[in-house]
């Protein structure tokens, strides 16, 4: 089993297969390190690559932010949303579009899960909104990088839950000896991402082994679990994952306040839904 | 009350929510609720960028979806895993109670 993780270290170092982040991030991190940047500079830089423009105004536009088709310029977005985000939605947008491609039920998933981490996060004033959102976009990326790079296994974990019953957490586990939380720890670490991006990501099955960012991980925790109550999208099995009580508590969640959470996610998973549908009928045009 | 993309409203249909421009719910409705939807009123609409509409009782049949038997069918079996823990009971209560109220009117 050593030899097994050591293995998939090895297979997600191989950069050169590796979904890369556009060289841009790079350029707008710097630009938003510079106090005297401004906001038309960068919207000059996002705006460069269209293909990226067009990736990031789709998702601003998506059900995912709530601005449904009222941003049309990237401009538009770095004054509406600030350059953080327009920085993150550059970054999720290419790795959303990857999932897309290959895993539209996981793709699903995940924007369930950003929107309900949205709600969540609004409801208890939280900071940093939107950087919880972005992470419970995330929150799955091992998933890609296993069904991408390990597709032989991927299979195999397929049809181990099939057969066993289990979930997909515990035949990762079983058959790779690491899990797509872990795997996917070590993909948002070679890309550099934020300590906020990380933990959710790494530990959004075990929030209390998140040290810094406990409050974010829960977030995503329980938006993960809450999306799997829907039953909206599909991230490997059916199953309800248990609400780990340190995140219920540390969010302290009251039942009144889950209800109306709910009602209002399930609302918003109807437009993702047909935001879905209209997707999958535009890429088959 | 059904939730439906703004392509699928027909003439006839009966708004069960206000329509409102935005996502702010402080800002005041397009069209109030009770409204009968008419050809050019949909249209009108679509162009202010109106994405979805919430109508009264379930005239659009979408494919695969499920009767609230079934969908009440499908949430049990997404908790059977976790049906000897009590805050997730609690959870499946309040995700039942939302089904029965989003698909109550589904089956008349």
């Amino acid at each position: 089993m050593a030899d097994r993780k050591a293995e998939i270290r090895s297979i997600i170092k191989d950069t050169k297969s590796l979904p890369t982040l556009p060289g841009i991030i790079t350029k707008l991190s710097a630009l938003a390190e510079n106090n005297k940047a401004s906001v038309n500079e960068m919207a000059r830089v996002v705006s460069s690559d269209q293909v990226l423009s067009a990736k990031v105004l789709r998702l601003v536009n998506s059900p995912f932010y709530g601005f449904s088709g009222r941003v049309s310029t990237i401009s538009n977005a770095l004054i509406l949303l600030g350059v953080n985000v327009v920085k993150s939605l550059a970054m999720s947008s290419s790795i959303f579009e990857m999932m897309e491609k290959n895993f539209l039920g996981l793709w699903e998933h995940s924007l369930g899960c950003g929107v309900a981490a949205n709600i969540i996060a609004n409801r208890l004033g939280l900071p940093d909104i939107e950087e919880i959102s972005t992470a419970a976009l995330l929150h799955d990326i091992g998933k890609v990088i296993i069904k991408i790079k390990l597709s032989d296994d991927y299979s195999e974990l397929l049809s181990l839950i099939k057969e066993k019953d289990i979930c997909m957490l515990d035949a990762e586990r079983e058959l790779l000896g690491s899990d797509h939380a872990e795997i996917g720890e070590l993909l948002a670490r070679s890309w550099f991402l934020p300590e906020k991006l990380i933990e959710p990501i790494a530990f959004h099955h075990d929030v209390m082994r998140s040290s810094t960012q406990f409050a974010k991980t829960s977030v995503v925790h329980v938006a993960d679990v809450l999306v799997k109550c829907s039953g909206f999208g599909f991230s490997g099995d059916d199953y309800v994952p248990r609400i780990q009580p340190e995140a219920w508590k540390k969010l302290d969640l009251k039942e009144a306040l889950v209800e109306e959470i709910v009602a209002e996610l399930e609302d918003r998973l109807v437009d993702c839904r047909n935001f879905s549908l209209e997707i999958q009928s535009g890429s088959e045009a | 009350m059904q939730k439906i993309p703004i392509n699928l409203a027909a003439a006839g249909m009966v708004l069960a929510k206000d329509v409102k421009a935005d996502d702010n719910p402080s800002s005041s409705p397009i069209c109030g609720k009770g409204l009968t939807l008419t050809a050019s009123l949909i249209s009108r609409l679509s162009s202010m960028g109106i994405q979805s509409l919430n109508v009264e009782g379930h005239p659009v049949k979408i494919e695969g979806e499920m009767s609230l038997d079934e969908a009440l069918a499908a949430l049990e079996k997404r908790f059977s895993k976790v049906a000897d823990d009590a805050l997730m009971l609690r959870l499946k209560e309040i995700y039942r109670r939302q089904i029965v109220r989003s698909m109550g009117d589904n089956n008349g």
